[in-house]
């Protein structure tokens, strides 16, 4: 078990907010958006799971040598810890398909969830009625490859075929570039802490805006 | 081997700056000790990140001084002195260039084909000192740039599978670790820049291959006009190299990196993008030195 303190990259000596803030840097960095459809999400859920315990640990460490001081200060000990994300509910939110779909597609699906990216190709290849479902498969088989162009084209295919499918027109978000991973190269470092909710917010008006001409 | 993964200059601290410097010198030397005189002009900056990037899971190396006999009266500078990895990191590029070369021969005409000749002839020892060192990654190497000749012989459209060809041989160089916590991003990490790598270098010879008619995926993938893509079609490649940084730069998150994290972070959040947005305004010939 790794210390918490050196898994959020602070010191002991830093303030609850300098704590919180490198808390909310880390969840911006691996939360489960940037790694959706992404072949590591498994590992950054891992990470995010280890980030969340830690800071756990940290605000309760701080909440019990606070109360056994009995400091004046104990009322604000907790640095307002309401934003903890489910560990891993990005991620699980994301295998949940809602489509009812039928035939051989849901063992494609779970070939597709374990990795099996050649079993799933092969079984789809045997599918003769290409539906949008067909196109979006074969888009999300293409897309954890790495084959970025050919899982575009199908997206797009899938999109315009069934243009009022959300699980869709979230992977062509994603696959276009719709947002990009939270990068930490500015040196001065913003403290924005609501950028994550931003994201979403992004999100949801890029879907507005795509609802009228089928994704693009 | 190509050039195009570097660090962005302007935004380098002078303590990265140095370091990169100490690696770039650090696989010049090891390329001429084991692999001879010849092999030693085989140094370049993908090979420097190659270097870098497997050795960020571990403590740095200490430097060490050498002679470099680029430099007038071979003044000695700064090198990494970490014979193992630098080694390993030496064998992949001897091997990777010789197959290049042996690529670049079947490509070209008489004349220029019998300078890669000279060229492939001149490292060839150092190439059966690297392949007895990595025998797999030699096959590996073959296997996967015969298919990309397959591809190219029927004038393939697709960009993904001619740059998975590549792609996939730099991935490979992530199993060095048997961690499958460290492998897998390592994997991933290697083969979204060896895909970029591919199709940049793609965009970059787009007009020459249109005028002498050599196999260029993007010719037949986009319809370019006058050597030059339509500017739709430049944006679309452009996001598609996005793409593969963010995916690359995904996989860098995952790494428990113990050194040179900024100086990773710069070349695939900054000098990628640079380099991206150079090729395509066609000046990435006239950049500045690192």
């Amino acid at each position: 078990m790794r210390d918490p303190y050196e898994v959020l990259g602070v010191k002991r000596s830093d303030s609850d907010s300098e704590i919180k803030r490198a808390y909310h840097e880390l969840v911006k960095k691996y939360h489960p958006d940037n790694y959706a459809d992404n072949p590591l999400a498994d590992l950054a859920s891992e990470k995010m799971k280890e980030i969340n315990q830690a800071y756990d640990d940290v605000v309760k460490e701080r909440q019990a040598s606070a109360s056994a001081s009995n400091s004046s200060q104990s009322a604000n000990a907790n640095p307002g810890y309401n934003y903890s994300y489910q560990p891993g509910s990005g991620s699980s939110h994301y295998s949940y398909y809602t489509n009812a779909s039928s035939g051989q597609y849901p063992q494609i699906r779970a070939y597709i969830n374990n990795g099996q990216l050649d079993a799933a190709a092969s079984m789809l290849a045997g599918i003769n009625e290409r539906s949008a479902e067909w196109y979006f498969l074969a888009g999300e088989i293409a897309y954890r490859r790495g084959w970025l162009d050919e899982a575009r084209q199908n997206y797009q295919t899938a999109c315009s075929m069934a243009p009022g499918n959300m699980e869709y027109r979230r992977a062509m978000t994603v696959v276009g570039g719709g947002y990009t991973p939270y990068r930490q190269i500015n040196y001065g470092g913003s403290n924005d802490l609501d950028t994550a909710c931003n994201v979403c917010n992004t999100l949801l008006c890029l879907n507005c805006l795509c609802s009228g001409g089928g994704c693009r | 081997m190509f050039g195009y993964v570097r660090p962005h200059r302007d935004e380098l601290r002078m303590r990265e700056y140095d370091r990169y410097h100490a690696a770039y010198c650090g696989v010049c030397r090891t390329l001429g000790r084991e692999y001879g005189f010849f092999p030693r002009f085989l140094v370049n900056y993908d090979m420097t990140f190659l270097y870098l990037l497997l050795a960020s899971v571990e403590a740095a190396k200490p430097n060490a001084r050498c002679r470099c006999p680029a430099k007038l009266g071979c003044v000695k500078k700064d090198c990494v002195d970490d014979e193992a990895l630098l080694g390993y990191v030496a064998a992949v590029d001897v091997i990777l260039c010789r197959h290049k070369l042996l690529d670049n021969i079947q490509d070209s005409g008489f004349f220029k084909g019998l300078a890669y000749r000279l060229a492939a002839l001149l490292i060839s020892g150092g190439y059966r000192r690297a392949k007895k060192r990595l025998p797999d990654f030699d096959r590996i190497t073959e296997q996967r740039l015969a298919a990309l000749q397959a591809l190219e012989g029927e004038q393939s459209s697709s960009i993904d599978r001619t740059a998975d060809a590549f792609a996939s041989i730099l991935e490979h160089c992530a199993d060095l670790y048997d961690d499958p916590a460290l492998r897998r991003p390592f994997g991933q990490l290697l083969y979204h820049v060896g895909r970029f790598i591919y199709l940049v270098d793609a965009l970059d010879d787009l007009a020459e291959d249109c005028k002498t008619g050599n196999y260029n995926p993007l010719r037949f993938r986009f319809t370019p006009e006058e050597g030059r893509l339509r500017p739709e079609d430049q944006t679309y490649l452009g996001e598609l190299l996005e793409g593969s940084i963010n995916l690359a730069g995904a996989a860098l998150a995952l790494l428990p990196l113990k050194t040179d994290s900024d100086l990773l972070e710069n070349i695939i959040y900054l000098g990628l993008p640079a380099v991206r947005k150079a090729v395509e305004a066609g000046s990435f010939h006239q950049q500045a030195k690192i």
